[in-house]
């Protein structure tokens, strides 16, 4: 959007062919295309739930929710599956899980006016406490064949249905945002919610559609991840979101609203999946890939700053 | 006449109600829930929750949150626990600074990137509850600590009897952690700095304009938070002794739970050391009754909690919005009186 | 200039009669400039500021005062020039520096801590000792407030004062730090004539007691009710400054605009047709404003008049479907209007062009583009939902062209433009819905006297073109000018109606202070 952005994207995109470089030249094995797949599979979960945090921050809100929702949507499959209702059905009616803890969420924070940090932090406690309630300390599994295999194996040649419906997802969710009307309200209200409520547009309406939406998407994720792994537990997705919003922002997403785009958090997502695999290759542990992160998500807010004050303090 | 309360107080009134009722609730339901080792359980737990809540309070005062208090509670632990099983004979004080000092090490580090470097607490906390605890991961070498390495004055420690009453007793862990508070408290009332916590909390431009020095709160918040937590560490490896990588995981968010549900506002300005204390009591003795309770399975706490935290803030938002209506309208009645007064 | 030890304060009027023995300024801007980027907020400035005077400053919107309070406080640093302190030159490094030197500000909005209580809203920022003494600390409050000369309770919570009380806190405040200069910006702006009078009173009170209180305001009136001299700044620069006795408003209002009041204020033609376009009868929102009744009809341009608190801004909101009404009628063209949101106001081609341009009227860090078409957007899309981007750029560039706003592109984020292009962006928004009325809110606030005459122009030509126009409007000789009929308001009440051709400013003016009666 903004010269600041796309130079910020320009950054990512120099970072990300720098780690990928370096990873081909550490480890031969990196470039081979079963460990590409591979690479996306093992978050697959985290960046598809990326896609929607994107317009939940830029909406200038946040969900905390999402990682218990994922696992409260696991749940709820294995559950079900073992009271011996149609698989087709539960997937069903997990979506419709997901939708209706979304619309809660969104609900409390449209209608009651009460921040989305507090409400959605509360459903993380209690949507994950919920999925404890269905499975208690059990694991769920032996899931249909046609079930683990969607989740396991390539649909098309090698690519698995979960990589598919990401890029279908992106793609789509691509246009609503850079080229729709929704996706230009997104902006307008993260910016100010105020203005577009004096121009006639029904701020609560959107802000509901995305909390609702972002509630499906976990539930999505979560049955995704009862077929890549073939089991649950009560423990599915505990701290996903903090991974999650730690891609959006060092995507160049502004956490006070209005800036960002899935350009950048596509970027953010590849970086961070390469340098996870890379560490992983190199036998660094997940604590410490996870803090390097932390790092880079310090770095992403730190430098911009220090590049505008180099560029001068024009504005009064 | 519930105008003339102030605000403040209303709230801790309305919490020891609810907290009566809960007990008196449960205590209807389940049999021998008064029991003294019910009480006890919870005593322990809270003595070590309602330090890093207390801390976790003064940082959402500044408008801002700490979510890497659990890995610093997690950190600390470890961390103390390897020092004393090297060197048993250490002075139980000296200890206890160390770990504070951690703690501070860490709170600082929190602060100066949000005081200073003006990255917002939720992106720097986030990111800092990451590294700790991978810094964790590192130090540990996958190894944990165990009730064996410690001395014995540690793990009794917590556990020394104060004063009983029947079966319930009042235990050192639990003293001294409600001594922290209290101390917390006093100096919150009685501190000029303090106060200047609810400044920059309240109105951040206005503090600025004042002449509070804005950025020096809010790294002085972090740095408490981070010596409570760290204290907190202290107390968490000597009631538990077996400590591992996942330490404390989870206590970010437990913990600005019991400060929201104790009243704090989480937009800042507004709460007490004393309503997060009520507040952490609140929520353990939820949960510990709903582990009990026949009717629904244990699994059911963590859902019930989250549903406190949204009724507690749903309805305190509710209450103040009202409240500044009346409050609006009086002002309104009042001018309109001094008009018709006026010839 | 011989550098001098500070001397004892004389107070009052009497000094300034006596040239010979000035003493040192107690503080003095000499030769300030400050630029912003390109931008120069203040070229050469020179005040002075003595012991025991109420000094007035003056100037339009947009003139530098707030960046001369700025840099008197601390907040901006001089780009050339200095400051002076008894005559010492002086670095003043920030808002804390200020307060130990003795220069503090309190503004139209005061700067209270809801939280606190009034006494230890007066010592937050003390900084002596660690310990609060909360007996020693009332007592202290207590003797401050009284010495201001106003009954509050040092025990109140901050968040249930009065904005009049609020400001009282703060001058307590500025008091207990020993304050020797006082800027008050603009403050009586909010505040109840009766509430205004009081805090003159409390203005001149300071300065006998020897403070050098600086009155920044636009009300002309005030100047000769509480200052000794006054200063006239435009454009960033000096333009006079004079006993109060030496001078008079039109003098002060030359002096503001650089030129005779007058030319672009000339009458314009009322366009009224037979058509009513919006009948409001008895209307009311319960606790703001009451029975509101008054006629629109197409053509014809209504200015409501009236001080700041008589709220015009909610009858307005209550039109436009932001404010519920508790009582009373509208009917909009021949119809019953159901007053219940902004999206059923701009259904039936009702537009409300905000005076808040940055907390409700534009979204700041988004390009003008954007702004323009926010609420028209239906148009653009496809069936599918997808922005015609090509469409709205033409829609966009030809508002430019119509309106003339001065902007190389319309992609630009609209904060980059000055405040008379952003209002323009703000109209063409409302505009490009081609409403049938449009409530225009404070359009010239803050811009200046070239795009002033252009917002005439547009608002003009909308009513020529048939639309009608409810003005809410502050500046009196523009109220003149514009309506063709005027409603004056005073606290929530309709005082008259009156024809521009009956009505002048002074009786205006009599009827939103209450000094004439409602007819």
């Amino acid at each position: 959007m903004s010269a600041r952005l796309q130079s910020w994207e320009g950054l990512l995109l120099a970072t990300l062919v720098v780690i990928f470089a370096f990873n081909t030249w550490a480890t031969p094995q990196f470039i081979s295309p079963g460990n590409q797949i591979n690479l996306f599979q093992l978050s697959i979960e985290k960046i598809i739930m990326a896609l929607v945090m994107t317009f939940v921050i830029i909406n200038a809100e946040i969900d905390l929710s999402i990682g218990s929702m994922m696992g409260l949507s696991a749940c709820a499959f294995g559950w079900l599956f073992q009271q011996g209702v149609d698989p087709v059905l539960a997937i069903a009616l997990c979506l419709a899980i997901g939708a209706a803890g979304g619309a809660f969420n969104g609900w409390f924070v449209t209608r009651v006016g009460l921040p989305s940090l507090v409400v959605t932090l509360a459903t993380l406690i209690g949507f994950r406490g919920l999925a404890r309630v269905l499975v208690e300390d059990r694991g769920i599994g032996d899931f249909p064949a046609w079930f683990d295999a969607l989740g396991q194996q390539g649909l098309i040649g090698p690519l698995p249905f979960a990589l598919i419906a990401f890029a279908v997802l992106f793609v789509w969710l691509y246009v609503v945002l850079e080229h729709s009307g929704f996706g230009r309200l997104t902006y307008v209200i993260g910016s100010n919610k105020d203005v577009a409520e004096f121009a006639g547009i029904n701020t609560g309406r959107h802000k509901m559609m995305i909390f609702t939406a972002s509630g499906l998407v976990a539930a999505f994720a979560g049955l995704l991840f009862a077929a890549r792994v073939g089991a649950v537990r009560g423990d599915v997705g505990n701290g996903f979101e903090l991974d999650v919003i730690t891609i959006v922002l060092l995507g160049g997403v502004s956490i006070f609203g209005d800036k960002g785009t899935l350009v950048g958090t596509l970027l953010a997502i590849l970086i961070v999946l390469n340098l996870r695999n890379g560490m992983a290759l190199l036998n660094i542990t997940g604590h410490i890939q996870t803090g390097v992160i932390g790092i880079l998500l310090i770095a992403s807010v730190i430098i911009p700053r220090i590049r505008l004050g180099l560029a001068g303090k024009a504005a009064p | 006449m519930l105008q003339k309360i102030a605000p403040q107080t209303l709230r801790i009134i309305v919490l020891l109600a609810v907290l009566l009722v809960i007990t008196l609730f449960f205590t209807s339901q389940i049999d021998g829930f008064l029991s003294g080792r019910l009480f006890n359980r919870i005593l322990s737990s809270v003595a070590i929750m309602a330090l890093v809540a207390t801390g976790q309070t003064l940082v959402l005062l500044t408008r801002n949150i700490d979510l890497s208090v659990g890995s610093i509670v997690g950190f600390v632990a470890f961390a103390t626990g390897s020092l004393i099983s090297g060197y048993q004979e250490m002075n139980p004080l000296v200890l206890l600074f160390y770990s504070a000092l951690l703690g501070a090490g860490f709170g600082f580090l929190n602060g100066l990137l949000v005081a200073y470097a003006k990255v917002p607490s939720i992106i720097v906390t986030l990111a800092t509850m990451a590294l700790y605890r991978s810094t964790l991961v590192e130090y540990s070498q996958d190894k944990s600590i165990t009730t064996n390495n410690l001395p014995l004055w540690l793990i009794d420690l917590p556990n020394q009897v104060l004063f009983s009453l029947g079966e319930m007793e009042l235990r050192a862990g639990f003293c001294a952690s409600v001594a922290v508070v209290i101390l917390v408290h006093l100096c919150m009332i009685k501190l000029r700095p303090a106060r200047q916590l609810y400044a920059v909390g309240s109105n951040p431009e206005a503090a600025d304009l004042a002449g509070i020095d804005a950025a020096r709160v809010v790294l002085v918040a972090f740095v408490v938070s981070g010596v409570l937590a760290g204290l907190a560490g202290f107390m968490f490896l000597a009631r538990f002794g077996n400590i591992t990588v996942v330490a404390g995981l989870g206590f970010e968010l437990k913990s600005v739970a019991a400060a929201v549900v104790g009243g704090v506002n989480i937009f800042g300005g507004s709460g007490s050391v004393i309503g997060a204390f009520l507040g952490t009591i609140l929520v353990d003795l939820l949960e510990s009754g709903l582990i009990r309770w026949a009717v629904v399975s244990e699994f059911w706490r963590e859902a019930v909690l989250g549903a406190l935290i949204l009724a507690a803030v749903a309805s305190d938002t509710i209450l103040s919005r009202r409240l500044t209506k009346t409050r609006a309208a009086r002002a309104h009645r009042a001018t309109l009186a001094a008009r018709e007064v006026k010839p | 200039m011989i550098a001098a030890a500070a001397r004892p304060e004389i107070p009052g009027r009497a000094l300034l009669l006596v040239d010979n023995a000035m003493p040192n300024p107690t503080l003095a801007l000499r030769g300030v400039s400050k630029n912003f980027g390109m931008t120069a907020a203040l070229s050469d400035m020179t005040l002075e500021l003595f012991a025991g005077e109420v000094h007035a400053i003056v100037g339009e919107n947009g003139a530098g005062k707030s960046t001369m309070i700025k840099i008197m406080t601390g907040v901006h640093q001089p780009s050339s020039g200095r400051l002076e302190i008894d005559g010492v030159a002086v670095t003043i490094s920030g808002t804390k520096a200020a307060r130990l030197r003795g220069v503090a500000a309190i503004y139209q909005e005061p700067m209270v801590f809801p939280d606190l209580d009034v006494a230890e809203n007066i010592f937050i920022s003390a900084t002596r000792g660690l310990v609060l003494h909360r007996a020693a600390m009332r007592r202290e409050a207590r003797a401050l407030i009284a010495r201001i000369g106003m009954a509050l309770g040092v025990d109140r919570i901050a968040a249930g004062l009065t904005l009049a009380e609020q400001q009282a806190v703060e001058i307590a405040r500025a008091l207990s730090q020993a304050v020797r200069v006082l800027i008050m910006d603009e403050p009586t702006a909010s505040l109840s004539a009766h509430e205004a009078a009081e805090l003159r009173r409390i203005a001149r009170a300071l300065a006998q007691s020897g403070v050098s209180v600086v009155y920044i305001t636009h009300r002309l009136e005030e100047v000769f009710q509480v200052a000794d001299r006054v200063s006239v700044i435009r454009d960033g620069r000096h333009i006079s400054t004079r006993l109060v006795a030496d001078t008079n408003p039109q003098l002060l209002i030359a002096e503001m605009v650089g030129r005779e009041v007058g030319n672009y204020l000339t009458k314009m033609k009322s366009t009224a047709e037979d058509e009513v376009v919006l009948k409001v009868e008895g209307l009311s929102v319960e606790g703001v404003f009451e029975g509101i009744s008054f006629d629109l009809r197409r053509g014809e341009v209504v200015a409501m008049a009236g001080l700041i608190g008589a709220r015009r801004t909610d009858v307005a909101l209550t039109l436009f479907g932001i404010l519920r009404a508790t009582s009373g009628r509208v009917t909009y063209m021949g119809k019953p209007l159901l007053l219940a949101s902004p999206q059923g106001a701009i259904a039936a081609g009702i537009a409300y062009v905000s005076e808040d341009r940055r907390k409700l009227g534009l979204a700041m860090e988004l390009p003008i583009r954007w702004n323009i078409s926010l609420a028209t957007l239906q148009r653009y899309l496809s069936r599918l939902g997808l922005i015609d981007v090509a469409a709205e750029q033409d829609m966009a560039l030809a508002f430019r062209k119509r309106l003339n706003i001065r902007t190389p592109d319309v992609e630009m984020p609209v904060e980059m433009l000055s405040g008379g292009n952003q209002q323009k962006v703000m109209l063409a928004k409302w505009l490009n819905m081609q409403p049938d009325l449009l409530i225009v809110d404070e359009p010239t606030r803050g811009i200046d006297v070239g795009a002033k005459a252009e917002l005439h122009d547009l608002i003009r030509a909308f009513a020529a073109a048939g639309g009608a126009v409810l003005l809410v409007w502050s500046d009196l000789p523009e109220v003149l000018a514009m309506g063709d009929r005027i409603l004056v308001m005073r606290e929530g009440r309709q005082m008259a109606v009156l024809d521009s051709a009956d009505a002048s400013q002074e009786r205006i003016m009599a009827l939103a202070t209450g000094q004439q009666d409602a007819a």
